[in-house]
């Protein structure tokens, strides 16, 4: 665990350091806050006017403090905060909280501003968070510190909140509140000046108090550190980490240049990266919440068989459609359960799965159906519904739920992942508002989750057993390797391959022959090809490349080839290669402003499933290697998976899986499996194509295609984007 | 002028040195610093153009701000 950012977490003494006596201001709610939601170290008030705050004993500077001080909370004018960050570290306090807005968020003077304060910290080795943020609340009742101006602590708990805006913060905490929704800490690191997010995961990953991490993001400026200390948390503590990132509408890609530039939008780059680090991706704070809920307060579902016991048909129902849905099954009973429940329920009730206790059920019958369901082993989890009616006994049932759930004693199980023989998730539904008021409270503050509708309890659980899922696969990369085998890290780039990148003529695009050189030069599968520059050649290129051949105008301008006519197939002898280069080239000449360089001569590859695989550069993520459905109707199918590189033949399968158009990879209706082993290598190889090519910007390879198992694939045509210089 | 920063900032007439931050050293809160550009435009006989006069943070440079007010009045 940081040191450093103990300080931060666990200071045993602050200095308030701009605090005034005018209530209701942020300098003065922050350190009243402090003194008033009892923080077990010393508060050392710091003003220039005043002689005490609070009944506090003020000082005029930080370095009249005779103590050694752990934290400072910045709360002076913007203008000025800098003068106050230099006595500190002149001090030597290790960690500062700058609460003041007035910095990178209001121009060229606040980056300004922040960058000197940036450079003071950096000078004094200051661990800094902020500025322009709520600041940091921690519920260890051992450190109790509310230095923020949230208007109170929240409860205790597992949930940890990191949240780039500060306005979000208080209003999570007010809907907390109302769910009885605990917290180990929240952090509100605004501008990111110092700590980042990543520094703040990697602490609370080591943090015992912490079962959860949620997260609420407005940019990602380092996607790979990000996805790797998110991987980390998961896979060696079991943690998970629910991020809500805002920005998914942003259109990013509008003016792309490639296939893969179209297809790629930042937020869609984003999403597939969350994914591939077992980052669960939240739409609002409500989802977050309810899926935070679910795994801080029972164990993570071992599968997607759940059991609905219901005292109503109708949300018995809804449960069932949003269940299955979501990707849950409903378990089918073992002999033993079914048999159980007909002892305990009466003849009208229903006992099969969903199990319909009936309107009148009491506590006694609820609690004889969940432990049947429960102890049946095709049983991953139950799902418990209740509707009020007049004799329904709410708080008593609720009372019997928590007792099933093992909840009462507030402290849910353990997530280590490790735990071979763990108990089933139980989750409720109480719905309704009023009437079911006091059972959910009951249930809230035992830990089970509860929700209002049947359809957000049925995601909450899927968004759990999916986590399991991700955890167990992240977990099983961790033991099989560091670095797998046949993984795409970038290697050293290939002689050839340089000198096809050094581009003399400036021209932004290779040249298609270049660019399936540079294919053939990471061992992508290319047809044999030569460019012809008169029909003469095209003529001798197409004998020495032997029959049928196609015939491609190469030409910067152009994109789509076979739009304007530039593209011949099925070329069967010398003539017509030679009349065919003439019309292929005249076409693309035509195609407005069109340079043509030559034409391409290429063996004719025999028919197979078109797809495109690319990659293009990403500000957040550094690179995103696209895989999808190809052809002429890429942009109008969009059916496309991503991943950001490094990664094994593992993820590369996986993209394929996601995709729509798997079913036929994988052989449908009778038709016979592609050769998907080959296709993966071809992924890897573009990847680390992608990695030791900086110099390029985007890449398709478009149509790749994929032949029946053990034939391979061929990569007819290639664009390739240099970067700018 | 430091009769005028005493006076509103309510301070000991030591408290105001060349070197101090209105903000920093002498705790000017944001009203304050208004009721200082005024009195110095009162005690001076000048207009300052506000945003600029609220930039200003220490003694000396107001002293120098004013001045170069003065100045350019010829």
């Amino acid at each position: 665990m940081s040191p450093a950012l103990a300080a931060l977490f666990r200071p045993a003494s602050i200095a308030v350091v701009g605090t005034n006596r005018v209530q209701g201001s942020v300098p003065y709610d922050l350190f009243h806050n402090i003194l008033r939601d009892g923080f077990r170290g010393k508060l050392y008030p710091v003003s220039p006017r005043e002689s005490s705050i609070d009944g506090v004993k003020a000082y005029k500077y930080v370095l009249d403090i005779e103590e050694p001080v752990d934290l400072a909370v910045i709360v002076f004018p913007s203008s000025v905060c800098h003068l106050a960050l230099e006595q500190c570290g002149r001090k030597g306090i290790p960690s500062a909280l700058v609460i003041s807005a007035g910095f990178r968020e209001v121009g060229q003077a606040g980056a300004q501003r922040e960058e000197r304060l940036r450079e003071i910290a950096g000078r004094y080795g200051i661990t800094l968070i902020g500025p322009n943020c709520l600041g940091l609340i921690n519920t260890d009742p051992r450190v109790s510190l509310n230095a923020s101006f949230a208007r109170r602590l929240p409860e205790p708990g597992a949930i940890a909140f990191l949240s780039q805006s500060g306005a979000l913060c208080t209003a999570v905490l007010d809907y907390a509140q109302a769910r009885h929704i605990g917290f180990s800490s929240l952090v509100s690191f605004g501008n990111k000046a110092g700590a980042t997010e990543i520094d703040l995961l990697r602490y609370l990953s080591d943090d015992p108090r912490t079962r959860v991490i949620l997260l609420y993001l407005e940019e990602v400026t380092d996607g790979p550190g990000l996805m790797a200390a998110a991987r980390q948390t998961i896979a060696e503590t079991g943690k998970p980490v629910l991020v809500l990132k805002a920005g998914r509408t942003r259109a990013g890609a509008a003016a792309a240049s490639s296939h893969t530039g179209s297809l790629a939008g930042s937020d869609q780059i984003c999403d597939a990266a969350f994914r591939q680090a077992g980052i669960l991706r939240c739409d609002t704070v409500e989802d977050m919440l309810d899926a935070a809920v679910a795994l801080v307060g029972q164990p993570v579902p071992r599968g997607n068989r759940v059991a609905i016991v219901t005292n109503a048909g109708g949300p018995g129902v809804l449960a069932t459609d949003r269940a299955v849905r979501a990707g849950l099954s409903l378990a089918g009973f073992t002999a033993e359960t079914t048999t159980a429940l007909k002892k305990s329920l009466p003849a009208a009730a229903s006992i099969r799965n969903p199990v319909d206790v009936i309107g009148d059920a009491k506590a006694e019958r609820y609690q004889a159906a969940v432990s049947a369901v429960l102890a049946d082993e095709g049983v991953d989890g139950a799902l418990v519904i209740l509707t009020p009616q007049s004799m329904t006994d709410i708080p008593a049932i609720a009372g019997e739920i928590c007792r099933l759930a093992g909840a009462s004693s507030g402290e849910p199980p353990s997530v280590d992942f490790t735990q071979a023989a763990q108990p089933k998730p139980l989750y409720t539904c109480f719905m309704g508002q009023r009437d079911v008021a006091e059972g959910a409270d009951i249930l809230q503050r035992g830990g089970v989750p509860q929700y209002g509708q049947p359809e957000r309890m049925c995601e909450a659980f899927a968004r759990a057993w999916r986590f399991g899922v991700i955890r167990r696969r992240l977990r099983s990369e961790l033991v099989e390797a560091e670095a797998p085998a046949g993984s795409t890290a970038a290697g050293e780039l290939p002689a050839r391959a340089r000198e096809l990148l050094a581009n003399p003529s400036g021209r932004r695009y290779l040249p298609l022959d270049q660019a399936l050189e540079l294919l053939t030069c990471y061992g992508l599968p290319v047809p044999p090809y030569a460019l012809a520059r008169t029909g003469a050649e095209a003529a001798a290129a197409a004998e020495r490349i032997g029959f049928p051949v196609a015939l491609k105008a190469v030409s910067e301008q152009v994109v789509h080839k076979s739009d304007v006519g530039a593209v011949r197939l099925g070329i069967g002898t010398g003539g017509e290669a030679a009349e065919g280069f003439r019309a292929v080239r005249e076409a693309a000449l035509q195609a407005s402003g069109a340079r043509v360089d030559g034409v391409l001569v290429q063996a004719m590859a025999p028919p197979g499933l078109e797809l495109i695989l690319g990659f293009k550069r990403d500000p957040a993520f550094g690179t995103a290697v696209l895989a999808g459905a190809g052809g002429i109707w890429v942009e109008l199918l969009r059916d496309v998976s991503f991943r950001i590189p490094p990664f094994g033949e593992g993820e590369a399968l996986a993209m394929l899986e996601e995709l729509a158009v798997h079913p036929l990879l994988a052989g449908a209706r009778g038709r016979p499996a592609l050769d998907v082993g080959a296709l993966a290598g071809c992924i890897l190889r573009l990847a680390r194509l992608a990695l030791a090519c900086p110099g390029i910007e985007e890449l398709d390879v478009n149509p790749l295609l994929v032949y029946e198992r053990g034939r391979g694939c061929a990569a007819l045509d290639a664009r390739v984007l240099r970067r700018r210089t | 002028m430091s009769q005028a920063i005493v006076h509103v900032l309510k301070l000991q007439p030591g408290e105001v040195t060349p070197e101090a931050n209105f903000i920093f050293d002498l705790g000017a809160d944001s009203m304050q610093s208004l009721q200082l550009v005024a009195a110095f435009e009162e005690e001076f006989g000048v207009e300052m153009e506000q945003e600029a006069a609220l930039a200003v943070q220490t003694v000396a440079s107001a002293v120098d701000f004013i001045k170069a007010i003065l100045d350019g009045r010829g």
